[in-house]
């Protein structure tokens, strides 16, 4: 079993964030899970309303207030808690960073099969109450596939433990998922502990150019790939503004991730080579050159650690559709007008539904752009989330998009968790 | 006058309600005399029986809704049935439900291959979904092993597993949305057309798993995948169980990711050379490891060397790899039928479910041998070795008195092993009411509390397949009271 101190960061924590909200009047940085649970519970009994913070990229994701009572940060409360190699599970402290987690397991040969954006800045709890993922989610599924147990300090200042440290278990409610995603509205997680995979002994990436004019063609060799025996990491599409400014070519495109053995992954490489369709182009990129071309990718969206500066409004839109229909979010801008204001980058993933839109440019234009994006998502049967957005703009634009008949259970279940809504209260959808 | 009598015996169990809900479903669709009722009185989990009020076949999800309605309006508990084959007790009406059997909305409603998912109702059966959509190359993962006959439906209740799970996920991990009944008789659709991470908490992720304690599925959206291009199954025996064990550890930290890790010990390979698909396992071997590889076939070979290497590295007897799809399918056979074939070498059998990490398999399964010498009673063990999922199987005899509390007492011994290494219960057979006292043993009275919270916001009356999952001050089994008695309790 590895125990491992991390050290704690020295960059102090902006306790005011004005352009993003989510700030507290004071501070409290604990470094044990019973300062937590004792900071959660004098505030709940006191009346006091407590905003989680970790790693500090997502204040701009969701909420309306500018300024909670308490400020709870977890960026020093971090390391790794217990990894046993032999049976492929990490329990881990929230305040922990991605890339602290994946070094870590990387002198094992092992990784947490999550790829989201920021590694350096975002912590796993962070990932985890959002409900973060990337490109590679295709083939690993998502924080819900990874996470195999939780502790949870509820606002009482209990901790509950929720699944448990075993790859496989069916006893009582699966509670993990209900902290994932959950935005910390209904515990403060932690400590995590996740089932792992072995890194990949070879990896490569096969960049496909395809010209706006064979989208369609792009389509059918997409249904082919799937109906083929090639296993894709990613089937990630990207649209011609985000394409220039990657690889300085104004057209779409796909990127498709192999991870496996060697042979494997080469025998995939060629496959896509011969099956390429006529006036596409291919470019391989083999292990180390892949890699750095995800670690970039990473880093495209905004965040609020990134964007301090005044000027051009950014926006980031989370669209969950149909595999298929990223294809249709992808073309939403061509059906706009009144956008020479403003900066348009989606990439969306063909394998697992989700669509990232980067909008950068005026005000207005962004809103109504985020407005255009929702209702195409939305005529779908899919919805689209603003993952950030000055708390100014929170305000004016209901970030969660439309309630489900069903809210009333959401409701029920924050009222169970956190009937005094101490936890970062109004961060989640319908006000929650 | 005798004839007359007997008839007027048999109406006394149509009242009212039995009126009422006939004319939900139609006459033909509810069974409520006795003796219609007797295969309802318990499920897989044989060892308690209750009978239920009556049980109502409804065609679609506007009949199920309409039956719950009236069950909450009358206070008439009521639970969801399938196919009745889970093992932890989850559909036995213990408090004289109305069983709500999910089996005639059995169809497969819709299959997308672009955006690989199928949607069916909760009576399809797994394996049809597999057998409808492989023709175009295409299967759905969980693969319990009673996939021939239980439902998907069930599944989702139970979450359930399979063999194939290590690599590929349980049920959970294959749901992409759901349609529900509440038990107030509302009707949500969660994820529809399988959307990803809608806005909110994890409703799906809640409800699968949940033993149909929080709700009613009435339509489930699934994933579904593509056949891997390749397949290749070795099949390695060992001189003991040590070796064997150490052999899981080496594979898994070579780097592999099997499709299927299984182990079988000394006594359940008795039990499946007894059974109908015996395949000549040798008598004297103490463990044999079935181990399976899927994916690109150029990747397969040196993955399969690797594993062959390893096991010669643990003393392996014989090690083989299936020469044929016959023969792969031979060894499957024999493996998954592997509980039924203890009937062959025992009057009765119990089935256990615990998990561990998979790091302590050896002193567990030295556990698991003591608690077997102390009882008395031989223990067979096949599981999935590779995600820790053992399923120790407490061989009996009910007819000699005080034997089938000895069985349970060894399955609880068995559980609190897992525990006590920092296992859990249950893998992938439910809580159901066999395990509700051993909930005790992995979590504490506020975990617990926290939990039945949650159920009272989908089930605040507490009418939906209540007494399940989670142990209660009082208990009716008589039975378990006798264990719990005798056995140390954390």
């Amino acid at each position: 079993m590895e125990i491992k101190d991390i050290p704690q960061s020295t960059a102090s924590l902006v306790l005011k964030d004005e352009k993003f909200g989510n700030s507290g009047a004071e501070l409290a940085e604990p470094t044990s899970e019973e300062e937590i649970a004792n900071v959660l519970r004098k505030a709940n009994e006191e009346g006091k309303k407590v905003a989680v913070v970790s790693g500090g990229t997502k204040r701009g994701y969701g909420g309306l207030k500018d300024d909670y009572d308490i400020l709870l940060s977890l960026s020093q409360y971090k390391g790794i808690i217990e990894h046993t190699a032999g049976d492929m599970t990490v329990t881990v402290r929230p305040g922990t960073t991605i890339k602290e987690l994946q070094e870590f397991l990387s002198d094992f040969g092992q990784m947490v099969s999550l790829d989201p954006a920021w590694p350096e800045q975002a912590t796993i709890g962070g990932v985890i109450a959002a409900n973060e993922s990337g490109p590679k989610r295709m083939k690993y599924g998502s924080a819900r596939d990874q996470v195999i147990g939780l502790r949870v300090a509820y606002p009482a200042g209990t901790i509950i433990r929720t699944g448990g440290k075993v790859v496989k278990n069916v006893a009582g409610y699966d509670m993990n998922k209900l902290f994932i995603g959950a935005m910390g509205t209904l515990g403060v997680i932690t400590e995590i502990t996740m089932k792992l995979r072995p890194v990949p002994k070879a990896e490569s990436l096969v960049k496909l150019f395809v010209p706006k004019e064979q989208v369609q063609v792009l389509k059918e060799f997409i249904v082919n790939i799937q109906d083929s025996m090639v296993e894709p990491a990613s089937l990630e599409m990207i649209n011609p503004a985000l394409s220039k400014k990657l690889f300085n070519r104004e057209v779409y495109t796909l990127l498709v991730a192999f991870e496996d053995v060697e042979n494997s992954v080469r025998y995939q490489e060629q496959w896509m080579e011969e099956h390429v369709p006529a006036g596409m182009s291919v470019d391989v990129s083999q292990g180390d050159k892949a890699k750095e071309f995800w670690r970039a990718f990473a880093t495209l969206a905004p965040n609020s650690l990134t964007d301090q500066e005044s000027g051009s409004t950014k926006a980031v839109l989370k669209i969950g559709t149909k595999n298929m229909d990223v294809l249709t979010m992808m073309a939403v801008e061509e059906t706009m007008t009144d956008i020479d204001q403003l900066e348009i980058e989606i990439h969306g993933g063909l394998g697992h539904g989700i669509t990232t839109v980067i909008l950068t440019g005026e005000e207005s234009q962004v809103k109504q752009a985020i407005h255009q994006f929702r209702a195409e998502a939305e005529s779908k049967k899919g919805y689209a989330v603003v993952k950030h957005l000055p708390v100014k703009l929170r305000k004016e634009i209901d970030v969660w998009g439309k309630k489900p008949s069903y809210f009333f259970l959401f409701e029920g279940i924050k009222k169970t968790n956190d009937p005094n809504n101490t936890l970062n209260y109004q961060r989640f959808l319908g006000g929650i | 006058m005798s004839l007359f009598k007997s008839r007027r015996k048999k109406k006394t169990r149509r009242d009212v309600h039995i009126e009422q809900m006939a004319a939900i479903v139609g006459p033909d669709e509810i069974l409520f005399e006795k003796e219609d009722l007797l295969s309802y009185d318990c499920d897989g989990f044989t060892v308690h029986k209750a009978m239920p009020k009556a049980v109502v076949f409804p065609k679609n999800t506007e009949e199920v809704a309409a039956l719950v309605k009236y069950c909450a309006a009358h206070d008439l508990p009521f639970l969801a049935r399938g196919a009745g084959t889970g093992l932890s007790g989850g559909a036995i009406p213990l408090n004289g439900e109305v069983i709500i059997s999910l089996g005639k909305m059995k169809n497969l409603l819709h299959v997308d291959f672009e955006n690989r998912q199928a949607v069916v109702q909760p009576g399809f059966v797994n394996l049809k979904l597999t057998n409808s959509i492989s023709s175009k190359g295409y299967y759905y993962a969980p693969d319990p092993s009673s996939q021939y006959v239980c439902t998907i439906g069930g599944n989702v209740a139970e979450n359930a597993g399979g063999a194939h799970c290590l690599k590929y996920g349980v049920t959970t991990n294959h749901i992409l949305g759901l349609e529900v009944v509440l038990p107030n008789g509302e009707v949500i659709e969660i994820s529809e057309d399988g959307i990803p991470d809608s806005p909110g908490y994890d409703l799906m992720g809640l409800l699968t798993g949940s033993e149909g304690t929080l709700g009613i599925v009435t339509k489930i959206t699934v994933r579904i995948l593509k056949n891997p291009e390749g397949k290749q199954t070795v099949l390695a025996y060992f001189d003991n169980v040590e070796d064997g064990s150490r052999a899981v550890s080496g594979i898994i930290s070579a780097g592999i990711v099997p499709a299927a890790l299984e182990m079988m010990d000394k006594t359940a390979i008795e039990g499946v050379e007894a059974g109908t698909f015996p395949v000549g396992h040798p008598k004297d071997i103490e463990a044999l490891l079935l181990i399976e590889v899927d994916g690109i076939a150029a990747g397969i070979d040196e993955q399969i060397e690797q594993i062959l290497e390893v096991c010669k590295s643990r003393n392996v007897r014989e090690v083989k790899v299936a020469e044929s799809e016959e023969e792969r399918g031979k060894w499957w056979a024999n493996r998954k039928t592997g509980f039924g074939a203890m009937g062959a070498i025992s009057p009765d059998y119990l089935v256990q479910d615990g998990v561990i990490p998979r790091s302590r398999l050896p002193e567990v399964l030295q556990r698991i041998t003591e608690i077997s010498e102390e009882s008395g009673l031989r223990i067979a063990n096949i599981f999935h070795a590779g995600d820790g999922n053992l399923h120790p199987l407490i061989l009996f005899d009910s007819r000699i008195p005080g034997e089938t509390e000895k069985a349970l007492e060894a399955g609880t011994a068995c559980l609190k092993a897992c525990a006590d290494v920092g296992g859990s219960i249950t893998g992938e057979h439910g809580v159901g009411i066999e395990k509700k006292e051993e909930m005790r043993f992995i979590f504490t009275d506020e975990e617990l509390d926290a939990q039945t919270r949650i159920r009272e916001v989908f089930n605040p009356e507490d009418l939906l397949n209540k007494g399940k999952l989670f142990p209660t001050p009082s208990r009716c089994m008589d039975i378990k009271t006798i264990v719990k008695d005798t056995v140390a309790v954390k």
